[in-house]
C-alpha cells in the first residue's frame, strides 16, 4: 500500500518545481530534505550578523518563465541596467546595457567597427539561442533508437528552428561545438569585447573559452536570460533562498507536503521497482514513483545499489565529470567599494547588476590553465554581485554584501589540500580585486570563503560542481547524466532523475524538474 | 578558345594527384599542374643532403583509403609500405615505455608500468577500433547539406541514421562522447599509468593546435584508429622511399591511365568567365583551357589567391576567411653519422619511431607554452629514423631522422626575423632530444628546420597546417571547408576543389580526391 503517489529526494529548487508539477496534476507529493531547511543550492543566509548573501547559486539564470506562469511562486524579481559592468586594468569600463544601442555606444570606445557588428551579433545569437531554449525544453531522444515518440517530443523545436532560416541552421550546427574565443574573433576584434562576453561562455565550466563547446556554454547562457543578452541581470528580492522558499510555498499550496530534517537513506527496490524510502531511523515509506533531485551519482551509487546497476551503466557514471572549480567567497561591506573605472559615475546605478574582471580571452585562458595541474588562478577571473543596491534589506543601512564567484578553484589541488590554502587564494581573489577597486580592502567588515570541497560538504554538490557534472558536450542532450538515460527515467522502473544532472543542466531554471515532471506523468497510466 | 584537357588539376599533391588518376581512369584528358620540382605536395621525398632522402613534411602512412590502394592498383603502381612495429618512448626519471612487433612483449611491457592498464589496453584498442569502424562509412560519404539535402542528401542522411542505429546502442553512446571529449578525459576512463597514456594521447594531438585535454582531441585520436593496420594504439606505415613513393605510386597510376603531369608550372589563377572556370593561367602568362577545373590546394589559396573575390559571393568569402588553419607543427630532418644513442634505450631494435612524450603534464605544458604564441621550449616529438628499415633513404652506415615537432607558432615575432625564428626552433628542438640522446649533437651532418611559416612557404600550406585546415568539429563534414559547400563543389561552376581542405580532412588519405572525382564525373555525366 503506497503512503504516497510520488516521494521527491532532495528539496532543491528542481525537486520543488517538480512537486509543484506533480501535485497541481493531482499527484500525492512528498518532499524529503536532509537539511533542515529547503533549497538545496539555491539558499539565503545569514552568514555575517545583518549581513544576508546567496552562499552557493547566485542566480545567474533565473526560474523559466512556464515553470513561473504554471507554479505561480510568490517572488520577485529586481532587475538591473547595466546587463555588466566590466572595469579594465586601465580604468576604463565596457558596461553591457539591456539596449542594444546604447551598449553598443559603450563599445564605440574600444573599438568602431565592433560597434557596428554588436547588433548583428546580438540578433543572430539571439535567435540560436531560441533553438538552444527549444531544446532545454524537450526531452532528448533516446539516440540512436529514435521512435515516434521522440519524433513527437520533438516538435516545438520545429518553430525556432524555421525561423532561424536556412543559412542560420548551418551556423547553429557550426557553432554549437566551437570555442567562444573562436566564435568571438569571428565578431570582434576588441579584447575588452571579446574578454567581456567570453566569461559567460566559462562562468559554469571548468574550462577557459579556447576550449570547444563554451559557445554552446553562452547560448545556453542566453538562452536563460531575462535580458535578450547573454546573461540575466538582477537578483531576487530575499536572495535565492526567497526563491526556493517560494517555489516550497507554491507546492505546498498545490498540496504537496515537505518534510525537512529527513535524510533519505535508499530507494527501496523491488522487483526491480522503486516502491518506496527509507529515511533514517523511521518506518520505510511507500510510494508509486521516487524522483531524485540529487547528482546522478548520489542517485545511483548511494540510492540505488550499484551492484544492482549493469556494468555499462557503472561505467558511464562512474565517469561523469563533475569538476567544479568556482569558489564563493561573501563580503560584508561598511559601504559601496569605489571603482576607479567609475569615473565620476553613480555607483549605484553602475554597480547594480554583474560587475566582472575578465578583461581579455588571454585572461580567461590563463587563469584556466592553473587547473590542468591542479592548482587555483593566481589572477583569477571574477564575477561579482552586489545585491543589496536593489534589496537594501540584504544588510544593514548603508552597508552592503558582495558575493563573488572566483575562478578557477579545482575541486582537487594537486599540492596539499585546500584547508591551508583557503585563504590564501582568497587573499589572491582580494588582491585582484583591488586592481580595480583600491580601496577595498578598507571596506571589508568580514569574508568567507567556500571553495568546491566546501560547497560539497555544505550543499551536497559532488566536487563542487554548480550543474551536478559538467555541461561540457560529451555530458549534453542524449548523454546528460549518461547516454541512455537521457529521459528523466532509469533502469530502476518507477525511479526517476530531477536535477541539474539531467537535460538541460544546470542555472536555478526549474527546467529539469519540469521536464522529470512531465516524464513521470506521461508514464503514469 | 578551345578546351585542350577535359581537367586540368591544380597541385600536385597527392589528392590533387588521385583525383587525376579517377578522372584519367574514366577516359577524361586531365592534367596536372605542379608548382615545385618534384611532385607530392606534402607527401614528398627529397635529397637534400647529397646520399640522404629526407621526408620532408609528412612521413608516415596509415590512413591510405584501402579503395583507393585498389581501384588505383597501387601496389602494382609502386606502393610498398613497410609496417613500423615498434616504439620507443623515454621518460625523464629514465625509465621507458617500449611498444614492440609482438603483442605479447607490448603487454609484459605495458604492465610494467601497470597491470591493470595492459588488461585494458586490448579492450580499449577493440573499442577504439569498433568505433573507427563505425565511422568509416562516413569517410567515404560526400557530406550533405543538412540545411538543404535535396533527394540525394535525404537519402544519405538517411542511410546515416540506419547505419548509426546499427551500430548499437554502447558503440554509439560511446561515439558521441568520443566524438567531443578530450584525448586525456577518454584515457582517464582507461589507464592508470602517466607514460601509456600520455603514449596513447599524442595521435590525439597530432596535428592539431590543442592540448591533450583540450576537449576534440579524442576524436582526432579516433581520426588515426582509422587506418587499416592494426596495432596497439594505432599503428603507422612506412612507404619505401619515403612518403614521395606514395605520391610517385598515384602519379603513375594517373599516367597509366593517360593523365599528363608538368611539374614547376606553377598556376598564378584559375581563369573564370561568366561565372564559369574555362582553364588556368600559368605564372610564365601560359593560359591553359579546360572543360574542369580542380583545386587540390588548400581553402585559402582555392578560393582567396586563384580565383577573384568578385566571382565569390559575400557570405561564402567570409566563410573560407574564417575558416582555420592555425599550423602548430615544424619539421627537423637531420642526416646523421650514426645511430644516436638514448640512455633509456637497451634493445637497439627498437631504433624506428621514437616519442618524446613523457608525461602527459609535459605534452599539456608544451601546447601552454605555444599557445599565446612562440614555441615549446620542450617540444612533443615524433620520431622516425626510417633508414634502420628502409636502406634506400641514406649511404650504407649512416641515417636520416625525421622530427614531427609540437608546437609551434605561425609567428614568431618574439625570435627576431624568420631564420633567427627557424634556428630558435630547430636549437630548442635539438637540445631537448639532447636530453635523452646524448651524443646527438656529435653525430648531426645535416639539419634541416621548418618552421609553420616555412611549411607554407614551401608547401602552400596555409600558415603551416597540414591538415590544410584544423581538424575541429566546426570545420568537419558537412562544413569542411563551408557550409554548403562540403560537397567538392564551389560557387563557380566547373571549379571544384580535391585538397585535405574538404571531407574526410587531412593526412595521407586521398580520400578527398577520390570523392571529388566521383563527383566531378557525376555532374559531366
Amino acid at each position: 500500500m503506497a503512503d504516497y503517489d510520488v516521494i521527491i529526494i532532495g528539496a532543491g529548487h528542481n525537486g520543488l518545481v517538480a512537486a509543484g508539477y506533480l501535485a497541481k496534476a493531482g499527484r500525492r507529493v512528498l518532499v524529503l530534505e536532509r537539511r533542515e531547511r529547503v533549497g538545496g543550492a539555491a539558499v539565503t543566509e545569514e552568514i555575517f550578523p545583518g549581513f544576508r548573501f546567496s552562499t552557493c547559486a547566485d542566480g545567474s539564470g533565473y526560474l523559466s518563465a512556464e515553470v513561473r506562469r504554471d507554479l505561480k511562486p510568490d517572488l520577485e524579481i529586481l532587475a538591473a541596467d547595466p546587463v555588466v559592468f566590466a572595469p579594465q586594468p586601465d580604468g576604463s569600463r565596457l558596461a553591457i546595457w539591456r539596449d542594444t544601442a546604447r551598449t553598443a555606444q559603450e563599445i564605440e570606445r574600444f573599438s568602431q567597427a565592433d560597434a557596428e557588428r554588436y547588433p548583428a551579433f546580438v540578433d543572430l545569437m539571439g535567435k540560436l539561442a531560441k533553438v538552444v531554449g527549444g531544446l532545454m525544453r524537450v526531452p532528448p531522444p533516446d539516440l540512436p533508437d529514435v521512435g515516434l515518440r521522440d519524433l513527437r517530443s520533438l516538435l516545438p523545436l520545429a518553430g525556432p528552428v524555421l525561423s532561424l532560416g536556412r543559412k542560420n541552421v548551418n551556423q547553429l550546427l557550426r557553432v554549437l561545438p566551437m570555442p567562444v574565443a573562436d566564435l568571438l574573433d569571428e565578431w570582434f576584434e576588441s579584447d575588452v569585447v571579446k574578454g567581456t562576453i567570453a566569461a559567460n561562455g566559462v562562468r559554469d565550466l571548468t574550462w577557459g573559452p579556447k576550449e570547444a563547446g563554451t559557445a554552446y556554454a553562452l547560448l545556453y547562457n542566453w538562452a536563460l536570460s531575462d535580458t535578450g543578452l547573454f546573461r540575466s541581470a538582477g537578483v531576487v528580492k530575499g536572495g535565492m533562498g526567497a526563491l526556493t522558499e517560494a517555489l516550497a510555498g507554491a507546492a505546498g499550496s498545490l498540496g504537496a507536503e515537505i518534510r525537512t530534517g529527513a535524510p533519505v537513506k535508499r530507494v527501496i527496490v523491488e522487483d526491480g521497482c522503486a516502491v518506496g524510502v527509507e529515511v533514517d531511523g523511521e518506518t520505510p515509506l511507500r510510494a508509486r514513483v521516487i524522483v531524485s533531485n540529487a547528482d546522478p551519482r548520489t542517485s545511483f551509487f548511494e540510492l540505488l545499489d550499484p551492484y544492482s546497476l549493469s556494468a555499462g551503466i557503472v561505467r558511464h557514471v562512474r565517469s561523469i565529470k563533475y569538476r567544479g572549480s568556482a569558489a564563493r567567497i561573501h563580503l560584508a561591506l561598511s559601504e559601496l567599494p569605489e571603482f576607479t573605472a567609475l569615473g565620476g559615475e553613480d555607483p549605484a546605478v553602475m554597480l547594480r547588476g554583474p560587475i566582472q574582471i575578465a578583461p581579455t580571452l588571454t585572461y580567461l585562458q590563463r587563469a584556466y590553465d592553473c587547473v590542468k595541474y591542479g592548482e587555483a588562478s593566481p589572477r583569477p577571473y571574477l564575477d561579482l554581485l552586489i545585491p543589496s543596491l536593489l534589496d537594501p534589506g540584504l544588510a544593514p543601512d548603508g552597508r552592503h554584501v558582495m558575493s563573488i564567484t572566483a575562478k578557477y578553484a579545482p575541486y582537487r589541488l594537486r599540492a596539499g589540500g585546500w584547508e591551508a590554502r583557503t585563504e590564501a587564494f582568497a587573499d589572491g581573489v582580494i588582491d585582484t580585486l583591488a586592481e580595480y577597486a583600491p580601496k577595498i580592502r578598507d571596506v571589508i567588515l568580514q569574508r568567507r570563503t567556500l571553495v568546491p570541497p566546501d560547497l560539497e560538504a555544505d550543499f551536497g554538490l559532488p566536487e563542487g560542481s554548480p550543474s551536478h557534472g559538467e555541461m561540457t558536450l560529451d555530458q549534453f542532450f542524449h548523454m546528460r547524466p549518461i547516454p541512455g538515460y537521457a529521459r528523466y527515467r532509469t533502469p530502476t522502473t518507477g525511479f526517476y532523475l530531477c536535477g541539474a544532472g539531467t537535460h538541460p543542466g544546470g542555472g536555478v531554471t526549474g527546467i529539469p524538474g519540469r521536464n522529470a515532471a512531465r516524464a513521470v506523468l506521461e508514464d503514469w497510466s | 578558345m578551345m578546351a585542350e584537357y577535359d581537367a586540368i588539376v591544380v597541385g600536385g599533391g597527392h589528392n590533387g594527384l588521385t583525383c587525376a588518376a579517377y578522372l584519367a581512369r574514366a577516359g577524361r584528358k586531365t592534367l596536372v599542374l605542379e608548382r615545385r620540382h618534384v611532385l607530392g605536395g606534402a607527401a614528398v621525398t627529397e635529397e637534400i643532403h647529397p646520399g640522404f632522402k629526407f621526408t620532408v613534411c609528412s612521413y608516415v602512412v596509415s590512413l591510405m583509403r584501402p579503395e583507393v590502394i585498389r581501384e588505383l592498383e597501387l601496389a602494382r603502381h609502386g606502393l610498398h609500405i613497410l609496417p613500423l612495429q615498434s616504439a620507443f618512448a623515454p621518460m625523464e626519471n629514465g625509465d621507458y615505455l617500449a611498444i614492440y612487433p609482438d603483442e605479447g612483449s607490448t603487454r609484459e611491457e605495458i604492465r610494467r608500468h601497470s597491470k591493470r592498464d595492459a588488461d585494458m589496453a586490448p579492450k580499449f584498442n577493440q573499442l577504439m577500433y569498433e568505433m573507427a569502424f563505425a565511422v568509416k562509412p562516413i569517410v567515404g560519404m560526400v557530406p550533405p547539406d543538412p540545411s538543404r539535402p535535396g533527394l540525394r542528401g535525404l537519402r544519405t542522411l538517411r542511410d546515416l541514421g540506419r547505419h548509426l542505429q546499427g551500430l548499437g546502442r554502447e558503440t554509439f553512446h560511446h561515439l558521441t562522447k568520443t566524438m567531443t571529449m578530450s584525448v586525456a578525459d577518454l584515457l582517464d576512463e582507461w589507464f592508470e599509468s602517466d607514460i601509456v597514456k600520455a603514449y596513447a594521447a599524442l595521435n590525439g594531438i597530432i596535428g592539431t593546435k590543442l592540448g591533450p585535454q583540450s576537449p576534440g582531441t579524442a576524436y582526432v585520436l579516433l581520426h588515426h584508429y582509422m587506418g587499416e593496420l592494426d596495432g596497439a594504439f594505432t599503428a603507422w606505415g612506412w612507404q619505401r622511399g619515403g612518403t614521395g613513393g606514395v605520391s610517385d605510386a598515384i602519379a603513375n597510376a594517373a599516367r597509366s591511365h593517360g593523365a599528363e603531369i608538368r611539374c614547376e608550372a606553377p598556376v598564378a589563377r584559375v581563369l573564370v568567365r561568366d561565372g564559369r572556370a574555362v582553364g588556368v593561367a600559368l605564372e610564365n602568362g601560359d593560359e591553359i583551357y579546360a572543360k574542369t577545373v580542380v583545386s587540390g590546394c588548400d581553402p585559402r589559396v582555392t578560393f582567396r589567391k586563384l580565383v577573384e573575390e568578385k566571382e565569390l559571393p559575400e557570405d561564402f568569402v567570409a566563410a573560407i576567411d574564417r575558416f582555420k588553419f592555425r599550423g602548430s607543427s615544424g619539421k627537423v630532418n637531420l642526416a646523421l653519422d650514426a645511430l644516436p644513442r638514448f640512455t633509456a634505450m637497451k634493445d637497439p631494435a627498437l631504433m624506428q619511431m621514437i616519442e618524446i612524450c613523457p608525461s602527459m603534464d609535459y605534452l599539456e605544458r608544451a601546447y601552454d607554452d605555444a599557445s599565446y604564441g612562440g614555441f615549446s621550449k620542450r617540444p612533443f616529438l615524433d620520431i622516425i629514423i626510417p633508414s634502420t628499415i628502409d636502406p634506400t633513404m641514406a649511404p650504407p652506415g649512416k641515417h636520416v631522422m625525421s622530427i614531427f615537432v609540437q608546437y609551434a607558432s605561425y609567428d614568431m615575432p618574439e625570435y627576431g626575423n624568420r631564420d633567427e625564428q627557424r634556428d630558435a626552433f630547430g636549437n630548442a628542438v635539438i637540445d631537448t632530444l639532447t636530453e635523452f640522446a646524448p651524443n646527438l649533437k656529435d653525430i648531426i651532418l645535416h639539419r634541416q628546420v621548418l618552421t609553420p611559416w616555412d611549411l607554407e612557404q614551401k608547401f602552400g600550406l596555409t600558415e603551416g597546417n597540414i591538415f590544410q585546415g584544423e581538424l575541429t568539429l566546426d570545420q568537419l563534414f558537412f562544413l569542411r571547408p563551408a557550409p554548403g559547400w562540403a560537397d567538392y563543389r564551389t560557387p563557380i561552376r566547373s571549379y571544384y576543389q580535391c585538397g585535405s581542405g574538404t571531407h574526410p580532412g587531412g593526412g595521407i588519405t586521398s580520400g578527398p580526391g577520390r570523392l571529388a572525382a566521383l563527383e566531378i564525373l557525376r555532374d559531366r555525366n
